[in-house]
């Protein structure tokens, strides 16, 4: 193609793109700015007031040990909660491989979780956790066991919800990597049960590789999502007992819509942002190499 | 010829229904309430169906919301000047920022226009709570429900015991340390343990009565010998709580008390309770006695906790709602929600129906409580305060930090926040 027409050819794709374009960085990069912008000011939404602090909302959180606690707990929660979804989610895939009677019924029963609301799925936790009239504190009881302060405990209340996260997620993360097994072609297992491969070697040295990129993906996707966590803190614990299941989300929420504290918010989010593109480009790096 | 007479038909009949359904909305005025849920919604309901029998051309739409899901739509919508609230409830600790940025309308003009005066059989000190700056500038919001913090034990295990009633909290430890050694299956103690607001409210009576206070002269007061014995005792007492006191909020201190597990309960609100003398749904008819909190080195102040209701200056319905208002705080209308819903009324004349003081026995509490209350402290930083102080005071009840160390951690947070 000449030098002429690569240009106009690339120029005609440009403007059609160009609206999408415009469209996406407006309701990326506009909000993204605002809060950029409000986490240098000292801003009270509910007067309006705004006064210019540079980096003090910054430093303030930095030192804050509620913040500092609220990381932490937010980096123990995505750890756990993505690394065992994936694990889950790949044993569910392994274990509901080829084809046999009731497979249809069995993707249908995992996969339900995924589809209720987080609010619903709370509400029976809650039941199941609940320190005297508990489905689980009944079986400790009945095996002669001590009843367990499952959300009232502060040394068990994060796990209790990394338990709940992964009962409704690994669904999702079994979704894609048995739809990564099921485009391996099968004559590549045939091939490797006449060479005399065990189930096991087959798994370890064939299928895993050849998902990696899938697991990769999947693990991105979790590791993002439950970086955010907000929604079954705010329904199970309320960031309790004795702040020990508080996250950044739930900080942010805090400061914004409890205190109306929208520039201590806006510097937390940028701070959270930061470690969320962070942990994105990383993965997306890998998954980038794997493409190549 | 013909298809040209059935399509002019059609079109005939969708315009006329279109004109017709177009002149009857013109007529109709709708106006939206930011309300709460649970028992206050349907108090809400209820004062919403009888305006529209006598008022058949205004219609309404309700939404029904937790606190803090009110506090924030409230803040979202009227900074937003949207017009989209006729009527919002408020709590009543709120009220001074909500008015901070001159949201309200100035109901004394409402009232200066029409001619009226506000009713004095509306408890004084409640719609004082109204007013902005607290308690002697403009009236903002009227009272609609008047909710005290008040005590709740239960009278046929004090008689047990030999108490005929608790005047001070020493006499409400020994009580809870009898019920534990004597009744294996009852909580002697009982309160909301979850952090921010319901760990807070549910102390601050015991705060109060051994002498301390939040603010002293507008600076942070909790680094004091009175903060510290009232902080101590209460970790003393609640060793007497449930095991899961820390996730127990007013539907578990509300059930065990009516299923008749629990003993005592140092905090339930009127529109907690209004179905614990109704047999059906009540263990403990004619057992539980609810009155003012004991005192200690200083009497009893109940805690008023109400929820006001105000017109935001952007409604585009501010005279309507003005007259739903007045409707809603009519004493026909808070005997009719007392009556169905429980819901506490705010004035003098309903506190006295004998049929409503029978089937809700705290009433005369209720109203002294209304009349010589006090509020919590009109402070822009009241929100962040409350959950400072309910964050360090759960951390202290369960052991992560000793009493002494959450006084001086709230003082430090809270001296931050005023300065």
């Amino acid at each position: 193609m000449k030098n002429k027409d690569r240009i106009s050819y690339n120029s005609f794709f440009y403007i059609i793109f160009a609206p999408a374009l415009l469209l996406v960085l407006f309701l990326t990069a506009y909000p993204l700015g605002t809060v950029l912008h409000d986490s240098f000011f000292r801003y009270d939404f509910i007067t309006g007031a705004k006064d210019y602090i540079g980096f003090q909302n910054y430093i303030r959180i930095a030192g804050d040990e509620l913040f500092q606690r609220s990381f932490r707990n937010t980096l123990v929660f995505t750890f756990f909660a993505s690394v065992l979804e994936v694990f889950f989610g790949v044993l569910l895939a392994f274990l509901l491989y080829g084809s046999f009677k009731g497979k249809k019924a069995a993707s249908l029963i995992i996969i339900f979780p995924m589809i209720i609301s987080t609010m619903v799925i709370c509400a029976v936790w809650q039941i199941f956790y609940h320190y005297e009239i508990g489905l689980f504190n009944y079986v400790l009881r009945n095996i002669g066991m001590q009843p367990v302060g499952w959300l009232t405990d502060q040394r068990i209340a994060l796990y209790s919800i990394i338990l709940v996260d992964i009962w409704q997620w690994t669904p999702f993360t079994f979704l894609i990597i048995q739809a990564g097994m099921s485009s391996i072609p099968y004559e590549l297992f045939e091939a490797a049960r006449i060479d005399g491969a065990k189930k096991t070697q087959i798994a370890r040295t064939i299928t895993l590789p050849i998902l990696s990129t899938q697991i990769l993906l999947v693990l991105m996707l979790r590791t993002l999502d439950t970086f955010r966590l907000f929604d079954k803190v705010y329904a199970l614990t309320g960031g309790g007992p004795a702040n020990s299941t508080q996250t950044l989300s739930f900080y942010i929420y805090r400061e914004g819509f409890s205190f109306f504290n929208f520039g201590r918010a806006s510097a937390a989010s940028v701070i959270t942002l930061f470690f969320v593109a962070f942990l994105a480009m990383f993965y997306l790096r890998r998954l980038l190499k794997e493409d190549d | 010829m013909k298809r040209f007479f059935t399509a002019a038909a059609v079109l005939l009949v969708i315009t006329a229904a279109l004109s017709a359904a177009g002149s009857r909305e013109a007529d109709v005025t709708t106006l939206t309430i930011a309300g709460r849920d649970g028992a206050f919604g349907d108090a809400m309901e209820r004062a919403v169906e009888t305006y529209m029998q006598e008022n058949p051309d205004v219609r309404f739409e309700i939404l029904k919301l937790s606190g803090p899901e009110l506090m924030e739509q409230t803040v979202i919508e009227l900074r937003g000047g949207t017009g989209a609230f006729d009527l919002i409830l408020i709590d009543d600790p709120f009220l001074p920022r909500v008015q901070e940025a001159g949201w309200l309308v100035n109901l004394d003009d409402m009232f200066a226009q029409r001619g009226l005066e506000i009713d004095p059989d509306l408890v004084e000190n409640m719609v004082d709570i109204g007013r902005y700056p607290y308690p002697g500038g403009d009236l903002y919001a009227l009272p609609h429900v008047g909710n005290v913090a008040l005590f709740a034990y239960r009278q046929d295990i004090l008689e047990k015991y030999g108490y005929d009633t608790l005047k001070l909290w020493d006499d409400v430890l020994e009580v809870a340390q009898l019920v534990d050694e004597h009744e294996s299956d009852m909580v002697p103690v009982l309160f909301r343990g979850v952090q921010g607001n319901p760990i807070v409210t549910g102390f601050l009576p015991i705060f109060w009565a051994f002498g301390a206070d939040i603010l002293v002269d507008g600076k942070a007061a909790f680094n004091t010998p009175e903060a510290l014995n009232a902080v101590e005792f209460f970790l003393e007492l609640a060793e007497y709580a449930p095991q899961g006191v820390t996730a127990y909020q007013a539907t578990q201190v509300r059930d065990a008390l009516m299923s008749g597990a629990g003993a005592m309960a140092i905090e339930v609100w009127p529109g907690w309770i209004g179905e614990l003398e109704n047999p059906e749904l009540s263990e403990v008819v004619g057992k539980v006695n609810i009155a003012a909190h004991p005192g200690q080195v200083k009497d009893s102040s109940s805690m008023i906790g109400a929820w006001m209701v105000g017109i935001p200056k952007d409604s585009r319905n501010i005279d309507q709602a003005f007259d739903f208002m007045l409707h809603l705080t009519s004493a026909e209308i808070q005997e009719l929600m007392a009556d169905e819903t429980g819901n506490p009324p705010t004035r003098h004349s309903v506190h006295q129906i004998e049929r409503l003081v029978e089937k809700y026995p705290w009433y005369p509490a209720q109203l002294d409580g209304q009349i010589s209350g006090s509020v919590r402290p009109r402070t822009d930083y009241w929100a962040q305060i409350e959950t400072v102080f309910g964050d360090f005071l759960q951390r202290a009840l369960v052991g992560d930090i000793s009493a002494q160390e959450a006084l001086k951690q709230i003082q430090i947070r809270v001296e931050d926040m005023l300065n």
